[in-house]
């Protein structure tokens, strides 16, 4: 079948003669990554906390957190466009979109990590007079910081790959390439961005998952 | 002269429509009176779902009562913060529950690290402590609780509860997760310590034979009331039902 | 047909039933292996291109009376040259110059009629594919900009924007910044110089993104629907750069050699739409919101009734 390739020069070639376009890409790529994971973390994180301290809220909190993470990317990226002030064309919508996906895996397992905590624990902290700030600051949040690195884990890989479809609408990153690759069928195009993306991925994956085992408390 | 402990009146009504099998509707604890002076163990006996630790936790403020007072040396529970009020009452509980990321010593000294002591006096209460407890201070320091046996770990419970050197201790069945001949170990130096320490105790079990041994006084609770109030002689020699039962249960 | 008498069945009574059972089992393969007796027609991802898509089926459906089989907004142009060369699809509507440069990789030239017969000429010996006759309108490139920034810079021609260019920042679909015939040749040409390089985004919306601000200069569609909506507008194409832009439809020769009236109801399209005729029915569909499919039969029945 005779198929339309742009180049057909190899990926490294590619890479070399590009290299300055590849390395603003990747760096957009992570920007765009590295801030809406770090915003879900500043709003989950306080979020989990709080779903221990109201358990009605529990129900329909992750339950709106789910329903968000069912929404296909792009069609979420479509919504956030017409809306003032987050929306609009260009990196602020993907980083909304981002964020949002992100949520579900940080409140949830902050959830369960602190709620993880043995109960006997927290009876003993309260009993001898922790404020609950105390029992949350030196007790809870040490004990299930393994759980909530784990979740936190999952958004960043997750991340990674859903903005790639970022460029899509104009917010830049690793998807460029692969939209390019695909507009001209060209294969080399949709690897130089599929690639490093991937690599991206499993470089978070690999480097929290040495947090965890760092940081986590492992009992017995 | 104001005793370290006074309950007068003490009430614990259920929030809610919920219903008790106590048979006494919505009311865990109704009407609970005694004091506890220097020195003395008050040891609330009970079956199960007598309302014994439910009064427990109301005289440090874990459950809010809805009826009566609790003084603390003179002063109402309910006028001091809830925090500052338990880090004036040590606590241990059956589970233990010490910090599993903290080492003993950390555990210890808790609440005086709270309180904003100085580091070398936290430690030299910490070592004095382990010391009382039965612990080799050299030895157990910088352990784990995951390294300890279940007789030890409760061994640092007590020590840690009595590390800010509280007027009074609250004891919710501390030895009932031990094998028996560690339970016996320790109820017999809890005696002994008994002596040496002038802290008011109330003591929580449904071990008679515990009860008997450790008591100052003992009080009997059933379906939330207190039905008996006295030494153990008196209690050996009563005759109210309740007593015959657990003095043939012995 | 007559009716014919039950004749007696060789397998007995319940196995009259299951003759039938069997016949219909087995022409159900076969309908997936035999060569079948329908069309299958594809358009490119946007608008003008579906609607010229569903024009072709309709036409075929009522002159011919063969089934047709839709495949519309597939990609960008390569996807369905890939199809249409697998066939995988049988007909599209493809753009002269659009073959010329991005298919056949020739560099652009202005003649429409050398564009023309280069372009039917090497479909038919590389691709075994055969040009339709074009429709009548020209579909080029529009480097478009915002009415009160024309007036302004007073920009007519894109000759004007060389002056504006290093302050301005452009948005492009993904085919045009990689076509040979798109962003790059044009910067090229025209001396174009922006600060920034251009951001890259679905063509469609590009004009919000210029609309709103967020880009100055677009290319899109001379026959796009938004243009006047949204008070835009296209600058002149000075230096020729961009080859004509004829819509026809593109049919395997396979498939009209089999067909005898598939070329005559083609033909019946041909010069029907014009520049004007296609911007309204772009305005139609895109702006308006209007079912293609309706726009498409309401064109048929007062164009070709």
């Amino acid at each position: 079948m005779q198929g339309i390739h742009g180049g057909g020069m190899s990926l490294w070639d590619f890479y070399a003669r590009n290299s300055g376009e590849v390395l603003g890409l990747l760096g957009q790529h992570l920007s765009l990554v590295v801030t809406s994971t770090a915003i879900a973390v500043v709003v989950g994180v306080p979020g989990g906390v709080l779903l221990t301290r109201r358990p009605a809220w529990r129900g329909p909190i992750l339950g709106l957190a789910n329903v968000f993470q069912t929404i296909p990317s792009l069609a979420l990226f479509g919504f956030l466009i017409p809306l003032p002030f987050i929306g609009g064309i260009g990196a602020t919508t993907a980083i909304v979109a981002l964020v949002v996906y992100a949520l579900l895996p940080i409140v949830r397992n902050t959830y369960t990590g602190i709620a993880g905590v043995d109960p006997a624990v927290r009876e003993a902290g309260r009993g001898m007079g922790m404020t609950d700030w105390q029992l949350l600051t030196q007790v809870e949040l040490p004990l299930g910081l393994g759980v909530i690195l784990a979740g936190v884990r999952v958004a960043t890989v997750v991340s990674v790959g859903t903005a790639t479809i970022a460029a899509a609408i104009g917010a830049g990153g690793l998807g460029v390439y692969i939209f390019r690759g695909v507009a001209v069928v060209d294969d080399t195009l949709i690897l130089a961005g599929a690639l490093p993306a991937a690599l991206m991925a499993l470089a978070a994956d690999a480097l929290f998952g040495l947090a965890e085992r760092r940081f986590a408390w492992r009992g017995k | 002269m104001t005793r370290p402990l006074e309950v007068q009146g003490l009430g614990y009504e259920l929030p809610g429509k919920e219903k008790r099998e106590t048979g006494n509707g919505r009311f865990l604890v109704r009407d609970v009176s005694f004091t506890v002076g220097a020195g003395e163990t008050l040891v609330l006996l009970g079956r199960s779902g007598s309302g014994k630790t439910t009064t427990l936790k109301l005289i440090n403020r874990l459950l809010e009562p809805t009826a009566g007072e609790v003084r603390i040396a003179g002063a109402r529970a309910r006028d001091l913060p809830a925090t500052r009020l338990r880090r004036r009452i040590g606590y241990v509980i059956q589970e233990v529950g010490l910090f599993p990321h903290f080492t003993v010593a950390r555990n210890v000294g808790l609440v005086p690290r709270l309180e904003g002591w100085e580091p070398p006096r936290i430690a030299a209460r910490v070592r004095e402590l382990l010391a009382i407890v039965g612990l080799d201070p050299d030895t157990f320091l910088l352990r784990h609780p995951h390294q300890l046996s279940g007789g030890q770990r409760q061994r640092v419970g007590v020590a840690r509860a009595l590390a800010a050197d509280p007027p009074l201790l609250l004891l919710d069945e501390p030895f009932g997760a031990l094998d028996p001949i560690t339970r016996v170990e320790l109820q017999r130096e809890f005696q002994a310590l008994q002596q040496r320490l002038g802290q008011a105790m109330v003591f929580v079990t449904h071990d008679v034979r515990e009860g008997l041994m450790l008591a100052t006084r003992i009080g009997l609770m059933h379906l939330g009331k207190l039905v008996f109030l006295g030494t153990a002689e008196e209690f050996r020699a009563s005759e109210h039902p309740e007593c015959r039962a657990f003095m043939a249960a012995a | 047909m007559s009716p014919h008498p039950p004749s007696p069945s060789p397998f007995g009574r319940r196995g009259a039933q299951r003759v039938p059972r069997c016949l219909a089992l087995l022409a159900l393969l076969l309908t997936g292996c035999a060569p079948r007796d329908r069309i299958v027609v594809g358009s490119k991802n946007f608008t003008e291109s579906d609607l010229l898509g569903e024009i072709v089926a309709q036409q075929i459906e009522r002159r011919t009376g063969l089934p047709v089989a839709r495949r519309f907004h597939l990609g960008g142009t390569f996807v369905c040259h890939q199809a249409i060369t697998a066939g995988q699809i049988d007909l599209y509507v493809e753009y002269t110059g659009t073959a010329y440069t991005a298919v056949l990789k020739h560099a652009p030239v202005a003649d429409r009629d050398s564009v023309a017969r280069v372009v039917a000429s090497d479909y038919a010996q590389r691709f075994g594919l055969v040009w339709g006759k074009p429709f009548g309108f020209n579909n080029t490139f529009a480097i478009t900009v915002r009415r009160r920034d024309a007036t302004r810079y007073r920009l007519t021609r894109i000759s004007d924007l060389a002056r504006v260019a290093p302050r301005w920042k452009a948005g492009f679909g993904y085919e045009f910044l990689e076509r040979a015939d798109g962003f790059r040749g044009l910067a090229a040409l025209y001396g174009l110089r922006f600060a920034s390089p251009p951001l890259a985004m679905d063509l469609g919306l590009t004009y919000r993104a210029l609309a709103q601000g967020k880009v100055d200069v677009i290319a899109g569609n001379s026959t796009d629907g938004q243009i006047q909506a949204l008070d835009l507008v296209v600058l002149e194409d000075d230096r020729h750069y961009f080859p004509p832009y004829e819509a026809a439809p593109v049919i395997r020769q396979a498939m009209l050699a089999r067909h005898e009236g598939l070329a005559a109801a083609l033909d019946q399209l041909a010069g029907r739409i014009l520049d004007a005729e296609m911007r309204r029915l772009n305005a139609l569909a895109d702006v308006e919101h209007r079912d293609i499919a309706t726009v498409a039969r309401d064109w048929l029945h007062s164009t070709l009734p």
